[in-house]
């Protein structure tokens, strides 16, 4: 089996993809580069000698993202296929725990996400990683960001002082059925990559290595639907489990100028110095009732949302990316007035300020006592202001009709800390600013 | 690979098989016989123990004194929980002595449950020790069962000194979550048994081990006392862990986590302990 895991990684193709990837071909790279995921199935005829127990293979496992800059990584990096959060209780004691704990952290990110070898132990002692990747690493685009809860700053660890400004509990709204074992926790860690052994041998390093000092509080993971590249090497929004295109309406997040004003914390609005750099991250684990949802006509389920299930078009008219026109419709007749992205984006001048950047993944977790589906959206979202951001669109879509279909189980608000510079740790600023 | 232990010693004192050898291993198997002979000892005599309180427990059922079978429930436990490392190589045995309704499909219903959780889901759930004779019985027959196996066992050094990890993964499993005694709450009496039992592993390797790691003697130290620090702060009567404990959905969510810590660490560094001794 190893031979033919190192045969993977010497791909040429691997490596050539790694490049391009580098040199920030972004979106347009990124589909391509998960069309190169392949099962087993086309490996068998490509080779003609595959076994029924080869490992799926993958053109793209030397993907990585770089580590170190102004902003972590997995905000603005295009979205891979496979996502998890995993929210923590801090177990450290005290001040000092705290640091050990995320120089501890920042040590693990920065080898996880490049790659590498592993230290083979004397076989006598446990070995020193869970080794379901093998004895070297991929980084198979791999990004962990690391953001803390408003708990982290209660009087455990002398971080009042420093807390950001809009930095809160979440609470209910009207549509909510809070499970208090999926909400909140001090710390969470977004894992993103191209496949699911990435993330799971990530996410059992990372416990490995902090005994005493983190304890597991939940964990959701997801996945987005891999497609095709289109001929034209044109790409579209991935599709939520209700069938439709998820994340149109997105703001670019290669226009630095945007992301600076929608995700980007800086120092103007009242925020801690130290906080710059970093943004809001909202946190929904948002059941939906798929069994009843695909019971729905098509034209209920396009007036639900505003838009063509098949193109993602507005439903007034032209293309997926096209903008939704409403000025010639202000009783609704076109695009519902309680339409889901009506609500959540007017188009007016005044809603230009609660721009959010959004990243979900959809998630598959088992069946419910009545046998339905316990299947879902786990969204996240990244903002410059949390109350400006997610907190004001939830609030206009309170009520939607949308909430016959979706209940929102659980999550939490995170303050995702800003980038570092190599020889620093996440978190230092925070530490030195209370 | 798997050289008998002495031929293993020899062969790699020549050199033979160099790549084997442990960083770590000064200690020499002699070395071991000592605290080995102590654990088995120190086994034996919670095992005396464990019977005769099992003894005193069975027979309150099938007298039907209900309130007094319950008071003994949690104290004849402790000494089961403390030997568990030796009691779990009977895997008959241990299910039939401690398996929990969740090991079954049938759950409570289930007619292959038997054992002390059978008995704390009549004494504890349904407050009666109806039809509880059976179980009684069966209880007592097997821990006399178990003493008899064990004073014939040899104690295999490898799970005497595996066993102080073993204990605080049963702990981090099973203890802090309060799934253990769900009716009869008394998880603290149970999680105080495999500390104590895991305690006294270490304790009897601690000069072997300090020979090869003091800084990690000292860890696992710290962590042993700040664990029964938090446990302390539940003894029945302040300062006495003999008065026994209070029940597990007293204890603090802020202390769950405190002993979460500790645990976790524990069972990560003792997962290395085997290692450390150069045990294969």
């Amino acid at each position: 089996m190893s031979e033919h895991d190192d045969l993977s990684f010497g791909c040429p193709f691997a490596r050539l993809n790694r490049r391009r990837f580098l040199q920030g071909l972004g979106v347009a790279s990124l589909g391509a580069a998960a069309a190169g995921l392949s099962g087993p199935a086309v490996a068998s005829q490509q080779s003609g000698e595959a076994e029924v127990t080869d490992a799926p293979t993958s053109a793209v496992t030397e993907q990585s993202h770089p580590f170190h800059g102004a902003h972590q990584q997995g905000i603005t990096t295009p979205r891979p296929a496979v996502g998890m959060l995993v929210a923590f209780d801090v177990l450290a004691p005290g001040r000092a725990g705290l640091e050990r704990l995320l120089r501890t952290l920042t040590e693990r990110i920065a080898f996880l996400t490049s790659g590498g070898t592993y230290e083979q132990r004397d076989q006598r002692f446990p070995p020193v990683d869970s080794g379901i990747l093998g004895p070297t690493i991929a980084p198979d685009a791999l990004t962990i960001t690391l953001s803390v809860g408003e708990s982290l700053f209660d009087g455990r660890f002398g971080l009042a002082a420093a807390k950001p400004r809009h930095l809160q509990r979440m609470t209910s709204f009207s549509n909510d059925a809070l499970d208090a074992a999926r909400c909140h926790g001090d710390l969470s860690l977004q894992f993103c990559a191209n496949t699911e052994g990435t993330t799971i041998h990530a996410l059992r390093d990372i416990i490995k290595n902090t005994p005493g000092l983190l304890m597991v509080r939940w964990k959701q993971e997801g996945t987005v639907p891999v497609m095709a590249p289109h001929a034209d090497g044109s790409t579209e929004s991935a599709r939520n489990y209700l069938g439709f295109r998820d994340g149109t309406a997105n703001p670019q997040a290669d226009n630095r100028k945007l992301m600076q004003r929608v995700v980007w914390v800086d120092d103007a609005n009242g925020e801690p110095r130290w906080a710059e750099g970093g943004s809001y991250q909202a946190v929904r684990i948002i059941r939906n009732f798929v069994e009843r949802w695909d019971r729905t006509p098509l034209q209920e389920q396009q007036a639900i949302f505003g838009r063509q299930r098949q193109s993602g078009a507005p439903l007034s008219g032209g293309v997926e990316h096209d903008e939704p026109q409403y000025s010639g419709d202000p009783k609704g007749e076109i695009t519902a007035l309680d339409s889901h992205i009506r609500l959540a984006n007017p188009r007016t001048a005044e809603s230009q300020r609660n721009l959010i950047l959004r990243r979900p993944f959809n998630y598959s977790n088992g069946v419910e006592a009545n046998g339905q589906l316990d299947m879902g959206l786990l969204f996240i979202a990244y903002q410059a202001d949390l109350d400006a951001g997610f907190i004001t669109v939830q609030k206009r879509l309170d009520g939607e009709p949308l909430e016959e279909y979706i209940k929102p189980v659980g999550g939490g608000y995170f303050f995702t800390l800003p980038g570092i510079e190599e020889g620093d740790f996440l978190g230092s600023s925070m530490l030195a600013a209370s | 690979m798997s050289l008998p232990r002495s031929l293993f010693f020899a062969a790699s004192a020549f050199g033979l098989i160099g790549l084997n050898v442990s960083a770590h291993a000064a200690v020499a198997p002699q070395d071991l016989v000592a605290p080995i002979t102590d654990y088995k000892l120190y086994v034996l005599d919670n095992l005396e123990q464990f019977t005769a309180h099992s003894r005193e427990f069975t027979e309150a059922i099938k007298a039907g004194e209900l309130a007094k079978a319950q008071s003994l429930y949690a104290p004849t436990r402790v000494y089961y929980e403390r030997i568990e490392p030796i009691a779990e190589l009977f895997a008959d045995l241990d299910a039939s002595i401690d398996a929990r309704e969740d090991d079954y499909e049938n759950g409570v219903q289930d007619a292959d449950f038997t054992g002390f959780h059978r008995l704390e889901y009549g004494l504890f759930k349904q407050e009666s020790t109806d039809g509880m004779a059976p179980f009684a019985e069966r209880l007592m027959s097997d821990v006399e069962d178990l003493e008899q196996r064990v004073q014939e066992l040899t104690f295999p050094p490898e799970k005497v000194v595996g066993g102080a990890a073993a204990l605080m993964e049963e702990v981090a499993a099973t203890k802090v979550s309060g799934e253990e005694d769900r009716y009869s709450r008394t998880d603290l009496w149970d999680f105080q048994g495999n500390v104590d039992g895991a305690k006294k592993i270490f304790e009897l390797v601690k000069p072997l081990a300090a020979q090869e790691d003091p800084a990690f003697v000292e860890r696992i130290e710290q962590n042993f006392s700040s664990m029964e620090a938090t446990l302390s702060h539940y003894y029945v009567e302040e300062g006495n862990v003999a008065s026994g404990f209070v029940t597990y959905d007293k204890v603090s969510d802020a202390d769950r986590r405190a002993l979460v810590g500790p645990v976790t660490v524990l069972a990560e560094e003792l997962s290395t302990l085997r290692g450390l001794l150069g045990l294969n």
